[in-house]
């Protein structure tokens, strides 16, 4: 019957319908591909460390000659474990082949992607709970991972993996143990090949450093980073690339240095950052200034404000004496010509923003659920790095010193923020609509051209030829916190002239650190 | 054969607005999804204005609230036709200007013309049985953004910024006495889109790309109505749901890679003010969703015929 056959062939219509539309939809992420070392900087290990007195402090001791019959065992073992590695081994070998330094970054960027989402309100709609970091997994997660956390997490970081190859540098070509495949030809690496020596591995070096910092800055994510950290080291030996003693060599060095830099952390400030009980005095501080109409949270319920005391931790490329003097001068008040005049600004921005405007403050916006502001900048860094194709240590220079300046930058404007408590131009006039959230502290300075500032000032340093667009970058960074209408146009610029202030003391330490 | 009145009827279900799930999940559905057909040569011209909020929503599968985003709310103009190139084949457009606006957050509400739509229905089969007209249907649709909206901007975006195509079925009956039931379902493929930012997490993964994934979507529904020379009056209940995409975040705003799911029951009148002319209002309630608010909708429109009945 016709009925039948037409209801059939609508029925097979609408599973075909169906079928299709099982398919799952991912965006791809681009991979660090390997790329041969230029260049060895067998000077390495006698370069400026950050946290260690120098790249000796920790000893290591001499490894098996290649030609003991331990060390053609190991070979032996080395050649067995190339020849029964998996297809996702051998993946795996390419993955961590690349850029260590940069894939741990990488890890570090999405953790605080991953972290960084402000706590929700408790059910009573008035209070908010505290991340606590005795109880990291439990809701609200520790940390919450916003702007200064992450710059300081990220300058750890960096600061524990240049440290740490400085130390492995030093070892290096103190015992100068070569590669595998320079002693057994019949070894094919599965990654470019170099001169550099290879006991204690970078790789081992970098794997550990970077998973002890990142499990004290993320302590949930144990079981990832340790798994993330033996994928690492194992990878080597898939690779071809480090026989046994290598890697343990590089475990232990990479642990020592990392206990350094840990001690330090623990010692920076950071622990008293969120201290709440402070904010009276910051206030009554502001208000002998004169700054009468202070800051205050927007959100509903009135959320504590972030980091009250980050101004206070330590800073890596000056002291507490020139982050004082770096402090700009009292902003224009409200009823001066010159804030009615950014005011102004930005209502006529609320009438008539343009796409433009739109797309810039959104592109710059790094707000909550992005690596934030320094994790930008980490990214450009990166990139630049790979262009460049820098070695693993000069890759590591570069990151501290780019990162070290971010966390610089995050406390001298964290340190401004809460001298002047200076209101959101939407608490001066309700009126102002944003297209970007607007953060949870004061306005004056805008962190986003202090941390842009800075990064771009380093980054023009280290990469003379992408000054220009460095630097036009972080101009449109500074702007865009105007587009948005979070900030007045006078937080961005002075903000944006610290940050470059800030960036020159770790270009000083670029300049004196032995690199040239 | 086409009640020349009920010609009018299928016109509400044409101008949806096939991006604005997390605004919009209405009693419309997503495209041309009932059973009426224009006969050759005839134009109905349709306005429409809706209006939709919510203050709670799914974040994932929780329903909760914001005090930060208060009441959201979405309304629309729009205008769309419908042309019968003949009695089996018509083709439908429509164009919505849409306005968002949040009642706690600083954040500005949005305003711009949404997406053209364009569809291509066809009725390969009719025949009468039990005492009534049973007739089955497939449309295929294509639509594109016309304005350069900001998508990645949830809740306050206009649309998702997607270019789409659909393909759908549809199988109707209509008793003589003027009851009848409609079911379809219907299949939407979304293009990626460009997003402002060049990093975004999915699916607790950072990805470093403007090109932002946005879920294909699987929609059905179902209506029972009465409809005279006068009056048509409809119950109806719809479903849909994003075929792959992420939960919200806890504490996050949404964006388009959300798999967005709901289900919703409608109430729909029209009244025939005159032959050609026709007064509609409908009502809509989402029941149950996840990543969508849990929106009320209240549209009117009014239809306009143009051109003769070849019956």
């Amino acid at each position: 019957m016709i009925i039948t056959h037409y209801l059939r062939w609508t029925v097979v219509g609408l599973a075909i319908l169906f079928s299709l539309s099982r398919c799952e939809k991912s965006p791809e992420n681009p991979v660090l591909d390997p790329y041969p070392e230029t260049s060895l900087d067998a000077n390495g290990g006698t370069w400026k460390t950050c946290v260690l007195k120098s790249g000796s402090e920790i000893p290591v001791p001499a490894p098996i000659p290649p030609t003991s019959s331990v060390y053609q065992l190991e070979l032996e073992d080395l050649k067995r474990q190339m020849a029964a590695a998996t297809p996702e081994q051998k993946r795996l070998a390419r993955l961590w082949g690349g850029n260590a330094v940069l894939r741990w970054h990488e890890i570090a960027r999405e953790l605080a992607a991953e972290y960084n989402v402000p706590p929700n309100y408790n059910p009573d709609g008035k209070t908010y709970p505290d991340p606590n970091p005795n109880n990291p997994a439990v809701y609200p997660r520790f940390p919450f991972a916003n702007p200064p956390y992450t710059a300081r997490a990220l300058a750890l970081l960096a600061v524990a993996q240049y440290d740490a190859l400085v130390a492995a540098w030093h070892a290096k070509f103190q015992h100068n143990r070569l590669a595998p495949y320079k002693y057994d030809a019949s070894i094919q690496p599965l990654i470019p090949t170099n001169d550099l020596p290879s006991y204690p591995s970078e790789d081992a070096v970098i794997a550990v450093a970077s998973r002890e910092l990142l499990k004290m800055l993320f302590p949930a994510e144990k079981e990832y980073l340790d798994r993330m950290a033996e994928e690492h080291i194992q990878s080597r030996l898939w690779a071809g690339a480090n026989v046994e003693s290598d890697l343990h060599a590089g475990r232990v060095l990479g642990q020592a240095v990392a206990n350094r830099v840990l001690a330090y952390a623990r010692n920076d400030g950071m622990a008293r950052a969120g201290d709440q009980s402070k904010m009276d005095s910051i206030r009554a501080d502001a208000a002998k200034r004169g700054i009468r109409e202070q800051w205050h949270s927007l959100d509903i319920p009135e959320r504590p404000a972030m980091l009250p005391l980050f101004g206070y931790v330590k800073t890596w490329n000056f002291d507490e004496a020139t982050k004082i003097a770096l402090r700009p001068p009292m902003p224009p008040m409200p009823g001066s010509p010159e804030f009615e005049r950014d005011m102004e600004e930005l209502r006529s921005i609320v009438k008539n923003r343009t796409r433009e405007q739109f797309r810039i403050a959104a592109y710059w916006a790094d707000g909550p659920g992005s690596y934030t502001p320094p994790g930008h900048w980490n990214r450009r860094a990166a990139e630049l790095i790979q262009e460049k194709q820098l070695n693993e240590i000069r890759s590591a220079r570069a990151m501290a010193l780019v990162n070290t300046a971010l966390h610089d930058a995050g406390v001298t404007c964290w340190d401004v923020k809460y001298h002047y408590m200076i209101m959101r131009p939407t608490e001066a006039d309700r009126s102002i609509k944003t297209s970007t959230g607007i953060p949870n502290f004061p306005a004056y300075t805008s962190g986003h051209s202090t941390f842009s500032g800075a990064a771009a000032e380093v980054l023009s340093y280290l990469f003379p030829d992408h000054a220009n667009d460095l630097q036009a970058m972080a101009k449109e960074a500074s702007l865009s916190r105007i587009y948005g209408c979070i900030h007045y146009r006078f937080d961005c610029e002075v903000g944006l002239e610290a940050g470059r202030k800030v960036g020159q003391y770790a270009i000083q330490r670029g300049r004196t650190d032995g690199s040239q | 054969m086409h009640n020349f009145y009920q010609i009018l009827a299928m016109l509400r279900h044409y101008f949806f607005l096939p991006a604005l799930l997390f605004a919009l999940p209405t009693i419309y559905a997503q495209l041309p999804d009932d059973a009426l057909m224009m006969t050759k040569g005839q134009w109905c011209i349709l306005t429409q204005y809706t209006h939709n909020s919510w203050t709670n929503y799914w974040e994932g599968p929780t329903r909760r609230s914001n005090l930060n985003l208060g009441v959201v709310t979405t309304q629309s103009a729009m205008l769309g036709f419908d042309y019968g190139i003949s009695r089996r084949l018509n083709v439908l457009g429509a164009l919505p200007y849409v306005w968002t606006h949040s009642s706690a957050s600083y954040l500005q509400g949005q305003r711009g013309l949404q997406d053209f739509s364009l569809w291509l229905k066809y009725q390969p089969f009719e025949a009468n049985v039990a005492g009534g007209e049973v007739r089955l249907q497939a449309t295929g649709g294509l639509s594109t953004p016309v304005s350069n909206y900001v998508a990645d901007f949830m809740p306050l975006a206009i649309g998702l910024g997607s270019r789409t195509a659909s393909l759908r079925g549809i199988v109707n009956f209509t008793h003589a006495k003027g009851l009848y039931v409609t079911l379809q379902a219907g299949h939407t493929w979304r293009s990626d889109i460009t997003t402002d930012r060049d990093a975004f997490m999915y699916n607790n993964q950072l990805y470093y790309t403007n090109r932002m994934p946005v879920p294909n979507l699987f929609d059905a529904s179902g209506r029972l109505g009465f409809i005279n020379a006068r009056l048509q009056a409809e119950v109806q209940m719809s479903y849909f749901t994003g075929t792959s995409g992420d939960d919200i975040r806890y504490n996050e705003m949404p964006q388009p890679t959300n798999r967005m799911r709901a289900t919703t029951v409608g109430l729909y009148a029209k009244y025939f003010v005159w032959q050609r002319l026709a007064l509609q209002a409908a009502y809509g309630q989402v029941l149950n969703g996840r990543n969508v608010g849990q929106g009320t909708t209240l549209s009117g429109g009014i239809s306009y015929l143009i051109g003769t009945s070849r019956r």
